[in-house]
């Protein structure tokens, strides 16, 4: 709870959905939103298995429909531009422990929507130092299915 | 001062050459404010459209440069630094953290943006033109960091753009009357869009191709440029597509708008190397060759206030005791030139006039070696600047002087009203801007530490008793010191011609009326007490004011009269005085004006001056009563005497410093008082009443058209007394005095001149009038609607105000009494 109180303080516009340890019921599984010309789905991800897989993430992005999955589980960033959308997982922000996956450095993502395009930033802390990546997307302006 | 001649040639030439300009763009407000601003030159059109060209190519580049976007790649860019690069990035040079900066900006800028001029948001409200304003607004202040962006600057550039829109408007309106003029033209041949073939008579083309203007070949309804209105021909000229430059030189073309206005925004901020920048006036610290000190604001405002004093210092003298600095109205003014006080239209006219003034620096003739003090308004257009400040000042002169207190004052200033005689302003602005100019260059350093001083000592209430004290020494210093000893002589002369006047008859039932009012108040004049000569400073002031306004009511004067004397007398040296008054048998009126000229020009109470001022301001109050009548040369040199064996007097007493007595005086004051609420109402009371004790005094005085030096210096100290006392027994004695006059006149009523009767009349009314005042001050403070015997019942009421309100009353009988008669 004082986590998502300290987030608001950040942020009032907050989007949470429910982790494999969380203890408050009240979040969903999944969540949609519409940022400018971008439809984004929210899941943790532990539903999805087997956790990480491309394939299967794809099959709930297809099932929420929406262009860009936000996901997470894993601990690891990974970015997959597929079928006209994009699998984010912007890994752990504190580079918290995982059993999956060895060696979690501490990343966040930075989306940048502008109409039909977004930029992604992404941060991570390898070996002390901050690197910075860019991803840039265009979403096509054919019905994603 | 082989500086002087040239000074005096330049304006003069600058003045005749922007009134060419001005008849040569008057239809083109755009075009014209751009030549006034400096951006254009005056010259040819060709010219005309190379600079305009210019300037915009200038705006372009620096639009690209400064408003990023880091969401659109550079070019050429294959792998930008993203770790300097990202939006989160810390480092000053990223485009992300210019972007951000921007946007702060601009959300400050949107603030304001969204309420201007709604009651033009016909046009000022659309998303175009809000959209060019906000970005010429940026880059002004990106490029002008030091200034970032402050409220007001967007009502100074939202005019520049109107008249720019209005010209294109007015553009398009010719185009459509003079179709035929803007059709393309190839080699001054025009081809008209419905000829389908080629009438191109080969043998008429050289005659054509000589032919400058238009074509007479074709088409017979085609006129010729030359034939047009001057104005029409100058429109086409402008926006000729082929002329000069190409497209970029259209100067009157509405893709270029923002370009334009960013121009005249820029060249209107930064002064283009002239004095007056308006983005001074947005900055809190000093300029850089200010030798006050004070933020350029503070220190036009002090210009202002300096001008104010000179040509009605009794206005001045009101407002700076009620405590009104200012910039508490000035800052508003100026900042947005006038932008508030106005509505659009009459706006636009005043900043024809603002523009047309040449704005560049003055040098100061130099008298001594210090820079010119007030050096913000130091051009013709500062000048036209304060001088239009000041002559709003005027313009709500009555009412300004009806208030007591500051908030009714600010009210009014700040609410300028609606409906305006534009002309009369900006005519009484430009008369006054010639004294504006002439007073900047001939201040001295001793003034400049004058207005330090009053603006420094601003926080401290009742300081600005002190600031009227020392503020301008100017006309002193012009004066020499063979001024006084003239006078001297002037007065002895003047009294020999009065013992032969045969209207002495009639001053002797005054006499004994006079004489008793003197013997009363020396009666009841016990201890002096200390000569606060703070105190009697602002007492004369008041007097000062309340002489000329009783006076007014009284005297035959006309205001238009009295304002043509303060403009005849403004331009003249206080010395004319000693000159004016030798000749007598000149009109009486011209002594009237130049007394006032001499009283408005030592507006400044200092301990001398206003010892000076105040025989002056007796001279003024004599002889606007006795206008009618033949006693006012008399009276005057009466007056004169007295006041001048008065003033002798006076320095015997301790001279105490100036500047430390006004500190002493409301505190003081305050302790006379229970209440500490009701200390500022009560002196001023006590002015008035002893503003009219002195009134009345004095009219008794000239109308017995004599005086001794002691009696004069003795009823003086009295009345002084009475007013740093509790006036119960002065007002007790002067009554006594008071009721005896009374009947002494009606005693002698039938001996008494007829005009005197009137002068009577009118006195008794104008009592009734300050009368008025004072209960109303005092209805105020109570916060009662009630009669005035609550008051007694107050329990926190002072014995002093119960008194001054038993005081009151009996004057309002005594003022029956002489409105009766």
């Amino acid at each position: 709870m004082e986590v998502h109180d300290y987030l608001k303080t950040l942020c009032p516009d907050l989007h949470i959905t429910r982790g494999e340890y969380d203890e408050e019921m009240r979040y969903p599984e999944t969540k949609t939103l519409t940022i400018g010309q971008f439809k984004l789905g929210l899941c943790h991800g532990h539903q999805v298995i087997p956790w990480g897989d491309l394939d299967s993430l794809a099959m709930l992005q297809r099932q929420l429909d929406v262009d860009i999955l936000v996901t997470g589980h894993t601990h690891q960033f990974t970015a997959y531009k597929h079928e006209g959308g994009v699998v984010i997982n912007p890994g752990s922000a504190t580079g918290a422990y995982s059993s999956i996956t060895y060696d979690v450095n501490p990343s966040f993502v930075l989306m940048d929507i502008d109409g039909l395009r977004v930029v992604v930033y992404v941060y991570e802390l390898i070996d002390g130092e901050v690197k910075v990546d860019k991803i840039d997307f265009k979403k096509t302006t054919t019905a994603s299915h | 001062m082989t500086e002087a001649p040239i000074e005096a040639a330049l304006p003069e030439s600058s003045s005749s050459s922007s009134v060419e300009q001005n008849r040569q763009f008057a239809h083109l407000r755009g075009v014209q404010w751009r030549i006034n601003l400096g951006i254009l030159p005056s010259s040819s059109i060709d010219d005309l459209r190379r600079v305009t060209a210019d300037s915009r190519r200038r705006y372009a580049g620096m639009r690209r440069r400064l408003l990023v976007d880091p969401h659109i790649p550079k070019d050429g860019s294959n792998s930008p630094n993203l770790v300097m690069d990202n939006p989160l990035s810390l480092n000053p040079d990223s485009t992300w953290g210019r972007f951000f900066r921007n946007a702060e900006l601009e959300k400050m800028v949107d603030q304001d943006l969204s309420r201007l001029y709604p009651e033009h948001g016909s046009y000022f409200q659309t998303p175009g033109c809000q959209g060019m304003l906000r970005r010429i607004l940026l880059l002004w202040c990106l490029r002008h960091p030091e200034y970032g962006y402050r409220q007001g600057m967007h009502e100074l550039l939202a005019p520049l753009l109107y008249v720019l829109q209005v010209d294109v408007e007015h553009l398009s309106q010719v185009r459509k009357l003079y179709e035929d003029q803007f059709t393309d033209k190839f080699d001054d041949l025009s081809f008209l869009d419905n000829d389908l073939t080629y009438n191109f008579d080969f043998k008429k083309s050289p005659d054509i191709m000589e032919d400058e203007n238009g074509s007479h070949g074709n088409v017979t309804k085609v006129r010729s440029l030359d034939e047009l209105d001057p104005e029409i021909q100058t429109i086409v000229l402008l926006s000729d597509a082929y002329g000069a430059e190409g497209e970029l030189g259209i100067v009157l073309s509405e893709k270029f708008m923002e370009h334009d206005a960013y121009c005249m925004l820029d060249a209107l901020m930064s002064g283009a190397h002239g004095s007056v920048a308006m983005a001074d006036f947005f900055s809190p610290t000093p300029a850089g060759g200010s030798y006050t000190g004070l933020p350029p604001v503070l220190e036009a405002s002090a210009a202002l206030y300096h001008l104010l004093s000179l040509v009605d210092s009794s206005l001045h003298s009101h407002l700076v005791e009620l405590g009104v600095e200012p910039q508490y109205f000035a800052l508003r003014w100026l900042r947005v030139l006038f932008g508030r006080e106005f509505s659009l239209e009459d706006l636009l006219i005043i900043w024809d006039e603002i523009f047309a003034s040449d704005n560049s620096i003055l040098d100061k003739v130099a008298e001594d070696d210090t820079m010119s003090s007030f050096g913000v308004l130091n051009s013709p257009r500062g000048a036209f600047i304060s001088a239009m400040a000041v002559s709003m000042l005027l313009y709500l002169r009555s009412s300004l002087l009806a208030t007591e207190h500051a908030t009714s004052c600010l009210q009014r200033l700040l609410n300028f009203p609606e409906t305006v005689n534009l002309k009369k302003l900006i005519e009484k602005a430009k008369s006054l801007q010639a004294l504006a100019l002439s007073a900047n260059m001939s201040s001295s350093s001793s003034s400049l530490g004058g207005a330090l001083n009053w603006s420094k000592s601003a926080a401290v209430r009742g300081h600005s008793l002190s600031s009227d004290s020392v503020s301008p020494k100017t006309p002193l210093n012009l004066v020499p010191e063979s001024y006084w000893e003239e006078k001297w002589r002037v007065l002895h002369k003047a009294e020999e011609l009065e013992k032969s006047d045969s209207t002495k008859q009639v001053q002797t039932p005054k006499r004994g009326w006079t004489e008793k009012v003197r013997l009363s108040l020396s009666r009841t004049g016990s201890s002096p007490a200390k000569v606060e000569s703070g105190k009697k400073d602002s007492n004369s002031s008041v007097k000062r004011s309340l002489l000329e306004d009783l006076s007014r009511e009284l005297g035959s004067d006309e205001d238009t009269e009295k304002a043509h004397c303060d403009e005849v007398l403004s331009q003249k040296n206080s010395v004319c005085v000693e000159v004016e008054v030798e000749g007598q048998d000149g009109g009486k009126k011209e002594i009237t004006c130049t007394a006032e000229g001499s009283l408005s020009g030592n507006a400044g109470s200092e301990e001398n001056l206003s010892v000076y001022s105040d025989p002056t301001s007796y001279l003024n109050g004599a002889n606007d009563q006795e206008n009618d009548s033949e006693k006012s040369s008399v009276a005057s040199t009466s007056s004169l005497e007295e006041s001048d064996d008065h003033s002798s007097t006076i320095p015997d007493e301790s001279p105490l410093p100036v500047s430390d007595n006004p500190k002493d005086v409301f505190p003081k004051s305050g302790l006379n008082n229970d209440s500490m609420g009701n200390s500022l109402t009560v002196p001023k009371e006590r002015k008035l009443l002893s503003g009219k004790f002195q009134w009345f005094w004095k009219f008794g005085r000239n109308a017995a058209g004599e005086g001794t030096s002691e009696k004069g210096g003795g009823t003086f100290e009295a009345t002084k007394s009475a007013n740093c006392e509790n006036d119960q027994d002065n007002t007790a004695g002067f009554l006594v005095a008071n009721a005896s006059c009374n009947s002494s006149i009606s005693g002698k009523g039938d001996a008494t001149d007829q005009n005197v009767m009137g002068t009577l009349r009118n006195l008794g009314q104008s009592m009734l009038d300050h009368i008025q005042v004072i209960e109303t001050a005092f209805q105020q403070d109570r916060g009662q609607v009630g009669s005035l015997e609550n008051l007694s019942k107050n329990g926190l009421v002072g014995k002093g105000q119960v008194t001054a309100v038993a005081a009151l009353k009996e004057l309002r009988k005594i003022s029956n009494l002489l409105s009766e008669m």
